[in-house]
């Protein structure tokens, strides 16, 4: 399974929340890997702690295979070279934690040629040999990136794929998001054009909403009742602006709340980080199982 | 001066094995030439030897430049209708003169790279087997495409019943006392040093895929019953997990099966030390007392609810 993270507006915690699903996804026993696609700025070894790749690697990134300048991408065993000690150790029950890291300085992709797409294909279907789910980050936006997982899923039908896409709860990320997937130029326009079925790609697509403060949290308690009142009748709004949009409820896959660490830092939210130190709340960490769940579950992805 | 060549071997990228016939039908469409099967011990369809040309700079232990032009020869194979093999060889040979010649040349000698210039194939075979130089000879890189383009044709439906990566078998052969020589890495890497008696024939690189064949095999087993967690979940759960092993792996194990006589001893002398079928007989038993504990449990849960 091809799982592309997207969003509409840049810094909405794509990132952040789709390493955690991917950690979390592992811990659940499953072999995954993370692919950093945002070639712009490869941020995914930082987050993992691996001081090594923090930036995107010099040998053999993504953007150097895709370019053909090497056979084969670096990996990075995540469980054997974090530098936190909390990921590094696997715990029995985990599969495996890979990173593909994008190249340092690499920038972003411009416009490629057949050779890019075929190289893309290539790496999807072999890792897709020895990955129970592979992640892929593809940066914010519209973008030759998105253009090209679009045309290599094209080409493979026969490997299950998904798209997430990622947003905040305001005005607007929700337009964003909207215009991300249904605006001109568009995934679903450019989806049709490189020969995917656009009602497919439709249902093959699901919004999470990320830094989530609900007007009734345990953070809110402190507030006047003029400022409780303000915030829920913003929510309400959002709820319709978001159904008016198809961004809503349905099309929802989940939420992850808003958390101070990943306020301060971006990281993985191990469940020692819950547990023992209690530095992250419990509810971050459940909402990003969840999420790791449900990412592969087939109910929670039934058409529209 | 000596032969290097690289395997990777993976599982076939399907529900669950393919017919003869549907081997020799995705195996064909690599070049349209006839496929060769055989179908004792087990059906084995290997595609047709096909050449790749190459002008680059050859591995060096001792990082010298050595340019090397010639042809590899390649083919993909599948075994068992289960088992996928990619694999490329090159005979290195000194050339008579030190500039390169036309392709007509090199055609007329192929899966031969003849090394422009001064080499010594210790040199040579050091750094290959070592650790390889990027920009050089990359005989992994064209059996891994002669393994994509089996996997990804549209003949297979793509749902393999395990996730497991490929293994790469990196070997050598050079003429010397008959020895061998296998090691694991701490990667899917393999290598493989083989001294021959009398000259280098294909039945080497027969061996060298049977090798890496039965390495895969292992490697996968022991996969398989590490990701069981045997005693560490229900046994229902065990035994869902050990489930793929008995479908679809188990009855691959046929060591030599396929090696010409004149090299078995090579395999009987890797056994001596390795204990291959001593470790995979092991886990088949370990695998099949899971499977009769699991059995012995349901009865007694059926009669005692
Ligand atoms: N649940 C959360 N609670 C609080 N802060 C969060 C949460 N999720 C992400 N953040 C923070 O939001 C910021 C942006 O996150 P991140 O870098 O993941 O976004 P992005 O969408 O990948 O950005 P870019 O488009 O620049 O790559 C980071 O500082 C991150 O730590
Ligand atoms: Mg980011």
């Amino acid at each position: 399974m091809l799982i592309f993270a997207i969003s509409g507006k840049g810094g909405t915690g794509r990132s952040v929340t789709s390493t955690n699903i991917v950690y979390r996804h592992a811990l659940q026993g499953n072999d995954v890997c993370y692919l950093d696609f945002d070639f712009g700025s490869p941020t995914a070894g930082a987050i993992f702690s691996v001081g090594a790749v923090a930036r995107g690697t010099r040998r053999h990134g993504l953007h150097e295979y895709l370019r053909g300048d090497c056979a084969e991408p670096h990996q990075v065993d995540v469980w054997s070279e974090s530098d936190r000690e909390g990921l590094r150790t696997r715990p029995p029950e985990a599969g495996r934690l890979v990173l593909l890291p994008g190249s340092e300085g690499g920038g972003e992709l411009s416009g490629g040629n057949e050779d890019m797409v075929r190289r893309c294909v290539q790496l999807f279907s072999r890792l897709n040999e020895e990955f129970d789910l592979c992640m892929v980050d593809v940066s914010a936006g519209r973008s030759y990136t998105a253009e090209l997982v679009l045309n290599a899923t094209a080409r493979l039908p026969s490997i299950p794929f998904r798209w997430l896409v990622f947003h905040r709860w305001t005005r607007q990320h929700i337009i964003a998001a909207d215009g991300l997937v249904r605006g001109d130029d568009g995934l679903l326009d450019a989806g049709a054009r490189l020969g995917h079925d656009p009602e497919a790609l439709r249902d093959r697509i699901r919004f999470v909403r990320t830094a989530v403060l609900e007007p009734d949290a345990a953070e809110l308690v402190g507030l006047r009742d003029e400022q409780r009142a303000w915030l829920f009748a913003c929510d309400q709004e959002l709820r319709e602006l978001a159904g008016r949009h198809k961004v809503g409820r349905t099309a929802m896959l989940g939420k992850i709340p808003l958390d101070p660490i990943l306020q301060w830092r971006e990281q993985i939210i191990s469940d020692e980080d819950v547990l023992a130190s209690k530095i992250a709340n419990a509810e971050t960490a459940s909402a990003f199982d969840e999420l790791a769940k449900k990412i592969v579950d087939d109910t929670a992805w039934e058409g529209l | 001066m000596l032969v290097m060549g690289e395997v990777h071997t993976g599982l076939l990228q399907s529900s669950g094995e393919i017919p003869e016939s549907a081997c020799r039908d995705v195996l064909h469409l690599m070049s349209g030439e006839t496929v060769r099967l055989s179908r004792r011990p087990m059906i084995y369809a290997v595609s047709p030897d096909l050449l790749t040309g190459v002008d680059c700079r050859l591995p060096s232990a001792s990082r010298s430049r050595i340019r090397g032009v010639g042809t590899v020869v390649s083919h993909s194979s599948i075994t068992g209708g289960r088992v996928v093999q990619g694999s490329s060889y090159a005979r290195v040979e000194r050339a008579e003169t030190d500039r390169r010649l036309a392709w007509s040349h090199y055609l007329a000698r192929p899966g031969v790279i003849e090394v422009l210039g001064k080499a010594k194939s210790s040199d040579l075979g050091d750094g290959f087997i070592g650790d390889p130089q990027p920009n050089g000879l990359d005989l992994g890189s064209i059996s891994a495409r002669f393994m994509d383009v089996v996997q990804s044709s549209p003949l297979l439906d793509r749902r393999a019943p395990f996730k497991v990566a490929r293994t790469k078998v990196r070997w050598v052969a050079q003429p010397g006392d008959p020895a061998i020589r296998f090691t694991l890495n701490a990667d899917q890497t393999r290598t493989i040093r083989i001294a021959h008696s009398g000259d280098f024939t294909p039945a080497v690189v027969d061996l060298c895929e049977d090798l890496a064949l039965h390495d895969w095999l292992l490697t996968t087993l022991l996969l398989i019953v590490e990701r069981a967690r045997i005693g560490g979940r229900a046994g229902p759960e065990v035994v869902a997990k050990l489930a793929p092993a008995v479908d679809h792996l188990l009855h691959l194990w046929m060591p030599a099966a396929r090696v010409d006589e004149a090299l078995v001893p090579y395999w009987h002398g890797l056994e001596d030390r390795m204990r291959f079928t001593a470790q995979w007989e092991r886990l088949v038993r370990r695998i099949r007392d899971q499977l009769t504990l699991n059995d012995a449990a349901m009865l007694r849960s059926a009669r005692h609810p």
